[in-house]
């Protein structure tokens, strides 16, 4: 058994939670995929930076609203439009852009509202037990089986075209249950911990337990896991919005490949129907390839969580 | 020619924060049937000594230096194959914490069996399971209890299992690391004197590596007291602790609380143990100790004999 | 050392019954009887060891006077009052007279949070002082446990310090407050004895200096004899002998604890002292639910007696009382 007593007391002080991710960020810099996976994602941040540079060179590159007095239907990339028009004249690639940062937007916001969620959700299951968690995690199992697409059917049915926050908060409220089970479970491991007895002892509240005690260390696995969520939001959306139940005011890379679809160019126009599916693939495959590195850093991650260090 | 001869044995450790030196020029010998015990508080190294030994150092282990001659042999520059020969047939150990070691999905008996069989290829299984009666016998574990499970033995008898295992291969030596350290004190009681027993009736050699000294005390002829990687003091048990010669030897025992004889102050030693990755240069128990000359610090202290047979490292003795 | 005429805490058949749930727990579903009628007093600036082995109960006793579970019966009372069932800020008051100190100084600590914010959290919760008091305080009882210069300490992080170090913030912890009574469940198993020395010092200390009734939960008699002054030996939820710790060690009626002293490992010129011989080398199988606990161990028991009822602790003198059918007077 090696004395551990005097190797920690070098360097300077830091919180938990930095020198974790300082460690954690060395570990994954060796990991090929995840480099991978982090270039393509910076390379899509920068696409949805840009996003905001053709409207503002001129109006004909706006997505939505742009027109080209030249150009009035579908056609191939020219020097004007490096990647060709839609259907009705707008520019292509300005669309592509604005795709990306959509993406992001829906999909990092998604991502924290179900996180939110889930951790609050999670940590009063675990925390609370009995009735009050087998009440939670019946709603959770319930809403986990639940088709998300088949009910924004329903909603869109009843309430007609969805607004995209909508379609957000949708997706959130679909994707809190796989959260709050993992942060339920680290509560319930966490709540027999001495220090958690002690902080009772002391005269803590619940209140005070659950959000000064429990949630800090359950806090940088719901961060992780966010990486994965907001995969699936992405798609999630893109596949509504390709189903035709999508925000139709917004340019996701979905809504370009349904509208290739209606108008009839799938086989007429590749410079139309590539570029958008070839991004939704790419990053998806990006966060998937991070996801896969965060579990080489989550394990010893997890493990030091136990040990004595 | 002693059973065992350790020479200047220095190991270490590949940590983040540098190279470890958690064994420091240690040597010691060991004769036929006789026991020697290590103590020590944790991090002096003397976990790493049991574990060298046996040719069991983690990854990032390595041996610095020295010589480990068992029956006149180097093991230490053996082929794996000669040295899984001699592991477990010659040289057994007992882990800290081994009842941990058992495997839960596999009947205890078996789990013995099977390791007389792994190394004795020329035995029958039922000779082998019949070897494993003889052990249960020996260890005090009732015979009906052979096809039971590792749960469903308290935590005494899964000791005395880990014993029976190490029994198995008829070793000459056994390393016994903390082997009653999670169990109670009156089963404590009986596993010590249970293996005190084998000792005699076997003739082993034993290795008795605890930071109890009075476990230590109660088991061994000789003892070794370590510090910091290095071994500070040793010598016949009733020389190291009827006249302790070096201050931490000393120290030790007055920090200890006993249940007969005089009530005395517990004198806590006050400080901490040194940094393994950069060790003082002079002597490492310098710092705390109670009454240090100006040479302590900047000399490394040098072996001074006490009695026969019992030796200090200490520049004041 | 002790006031007999102030018991700052007492406890009277108290009982603590696990349901037994099926499969889950062990083979059977049977009832688990932790703590079977304890009863005893803890005088005002004494410190109080209860000794006892895995599976004693010795922890649970603690585990109910703190509150962190309840009692299945029986009555805990603090200072005169009633304890048992307090609710709302009649709790709350409690809980700042009565602290813990837990057995693992690596686990006791939230890893997230800093020395200052958890030595202080007790005064935060209670209210105590503002600001720049609070920080006095809890550079007080840092100075006072040991851990000096405190403000060294302060902003570490519980990674960065040793088991002793530890320790002595969760001591610290524990004081601050400057409560009545304080609970150190087995404090020190985890440390090493030099270590531990040092932590039983701070523990003599803090009663000699804020005059802390304490109770010692430990499974070593050598640690109990050092540190306390009275001592009450605790096998299977029952409670075997209790008086002063001199007395019980030096001069043990009860088999079980004779047991518990012969089995200690003595050395130098102790070793040969005789033993008390009162464990049977092989258990006796018996199913009675009625007699002594210790009876299927028990090498001088009376079958008839000893198996049939269970014995109350009974005076020998002075306060030196046992529970045991062979002793004259109980």
């Amino acid at each position: 058994m090696v004395s551990k007593q005097n190797e920690n007391s070098m360097g300077p002080e830091r919180h938990p939670w930095v020198s974790s991710f300082l460690e954690g960020w060395s570990i994954f810099r060796q990991n090929l995929l995840g480099k991978i996976g982090l270039t393509l994602l910076v390379m899509f941040a920068l696409m949805a930076l840009c996003s905001y540079i053709p409207p503002w060179i001129s109006p004909i590159y706006d997505p939505m609203t742009g027109v080209d007095p030249d150009i009035t239907s579908c056609s191939g990339p020219c020097l004007r439009h490096w990647l060709g028009t839609d259907f009705m004249g707008r520019d292509i690639l300005s669309q592509l852009l604005a795709g990306a940062r959509i993406a992001f937007m829906v999909g990092i916001s998604a991502a924290v509202m179900s996180i939110v969620l889930g951790v609050s959700i999670g940590m009063t299951a675990g925390y609370m037990g009995r009735f009050i968690d087998t009440l939670l995690m019946r709603l959770a199992d319930m809403i986990m089986v639940m088709p998300t697409l088949l009910v924004v059917l329903l909603l869109s049915a009843v309430f007609g075209q969805l607004n995209i926050w909508t379609i957000v908060l949708i997706i959130a409220l679909f994707r809190w249950p796989g959260v709050s089970r993992i942060i339920r479970g680290q509560t319930l491991s966490l709540k027999q911990r001495p220090f958690i007895e002690a902080a009772k002892v002391a005269g803590a509240s619940h209140f005070r337990i659950i959000f000064i005690h429990i949630m800090p260390n359950v806090l940088p696995l719901a961060f992780l896991f966010m990486t994965f969520r907001v995969t699936s939001a992405i798609i999630t959306e893109a596949a509504l919005a390709f189903l035709g139940f999508g925000d139709p005011g917004t340019v996701s890379w979905g809504m370009m490949l349904q509208w290739v679809w209606k108008t009839g160019h799938m086989f007429q126009a590749p410079y139309w129907l590539l570029p958008p599916g070839i991004c939704i693939s790419l990053i998806t495959l990006s966060f998937y390839m991070l996801g896969r590195a965060m579990d080489e850093v989550l394990d010893p991650r997890l493990r030091k969580e136990d040990q004595t260090d | 020619m002693a059973l065992l001869e350790v020479d200047n044995l220095s190991i270490g450790y590949n940590t983040k924060k540098g190279y470890l030196k958690a064994v420091e020029k240690v040597s010691f010998d060991l004769e036929a049937g006789a026991s020697l015990g290590f103590v020590g508080e944790s991090g002096c190294g003397k976990t790493t000594i049991g574990m060298a030994l046996m040719g069991l150092l983690p990854p990032n282990g390595s041996v610095k230096e020295g010589r480990i001659l068992f029956e006149g042999k180097n093991t230490l520059e053996m082929t794996d194959e000669e040295l899984r020969k001699i592991r477990w047939r010659e040289m057994a150990m007992i882990f800290q914490a081994a009842m941990n070691a058992l495997n839960p999905v596999q009947r205890v008996g078996n789990q013995i069996a099977e390791a007389i069989l792994v190394h004795d290829p020329s035995v029958e299984k039922d000779q082998a399971m019949d070897q494993v009666e003889n052990l249960f016998r020996l260890v005090g574990i009732p015979l009906d209890r052979l096809r039971d499970y590792p749960h469903q033995y308290s935590g005494g008898m899964k000791q005395r299992a880990v014993i029976a295992m190490a029994l198995a291969c008829r070793p000459k030596l056994i390393i016994a690391d903390e082997p009653t350290t999670a169990l109670d004190v009156i089963v404590q009681d009986q596993i010590l004197g249970e293996i005190k027993e084998l000792q005699k009736e076997f003739d082993l050699s034993i290795i008795f590596i605890s930071h109890d000294i009075s476990i230590v005390a109660h088991m061994c002829d000789h003892i070794g007291v370590m510090y910091a990687g290095q071994l500070v003091e040793c010598g016949p048990r009733e020389g190291v602790f009827e006249s302790p010669a070096h201050p931490y030897t000393k120290a030790l025992l007055s920090s200890f609380p006993t249940v007969t004889g005089k009530r005395s102050d517990l004198i806590p030693i006050p400080g901490e143990t040194p940094n393994l990755v950069v060790p003082p240069h002079g002597c490492r128990f310098c710092d705390r100790c109670s009454g240090p000359e100006a040479s302590c610090s900047t000399e490394p202290p040098q072996w001074v004999e006490i009695a026969p047979g019992h030796r200090a490292l200490c520049c004041r003795c | 050392m002790n006031t007999q005429d102030e018991s700052v805490l007492k406890i009277r058949d108290v009982t603590k019954v696990y349901k037994g749930k099926g499969a889950l727990f062990g083979a059977s579903g049977k009832d688990v009887t932790a703590l079977d009628r304890v009863s005893f007093d803890i005088f005002k600036g004494e410190i109080f060891g209860l000794v006892g082995e895995s599976g004693s109960g010795k922890t649970t006793v603690g585990r109910l006077i703190v509150g962190l579970e309840d009692v299945s019966s029986g009555k805990i009372f603090l200072n005169g009052r009633e304890v048992v069932g307090l609710k709302g800020r009649a709790r709350k008051e409690f809980r700042s007279q009565v602290q813990m100190i837990f057995q693992d100084p690596y686990q006791s600590l939230n890893p997230q949070r800093a020395i200052y914010d958890t030595v202080s959290e007790p005064l935060k919760i209670h209210g105590v002082g503002n600001a720049s008091t609070k920080r006095d305080l809890v550079r007080e009882i840092l100075q006072s446990v040991g851990l000096s210069p405190p403000d060294d300490f302060l902003f570490k992080y519980p990674h960065r310090l040793s088991g002793g170090q530890r320790q002595r913030v969760a001591i610290a912890r524990a004081m601050v407050l400057k409560p009545t009574f304080v609970i150190a469940d087995e404090p020190t198993s985890m440390l090493d004895a030099s270590i531990s020395a040092q932590i039983f010092n701070i523990l003599l200390d803090m009663r000699n200096r804020l005059d802390v009734t304490q109770m010692f939960i430990t499974h070593s008699l050598a640690a109990a004899r050092y540190l306390c002054d009275r001592v009450a030996v605790i096998y299977r939820g029952n409670l075997m002998e209790i008086g002063s710790a001199e007395e019980v060690i030096r001069n043990p009626k009860h088999p079980y604890t004779q047991a518990l002293l012969d089995a200690v490992p003595k050395f130098g010129h102790h070793r040969d002292v005789s033993r008390y011989g009162t464990l049977l080398i092989k258990d006796r199988d018996v199913a009675g639910e009625n007699g002594c606990v210790f009876f299927p161990r028990c090498a001088v028991a009376l079958e008839d007696r000893c198996a049939g009822s269970r014995p109350l602790l009974g005076r020998v003198s002075g306060e030196h009382r046992v529970a045991c059918f062979l002793v004259e007077g109980a």
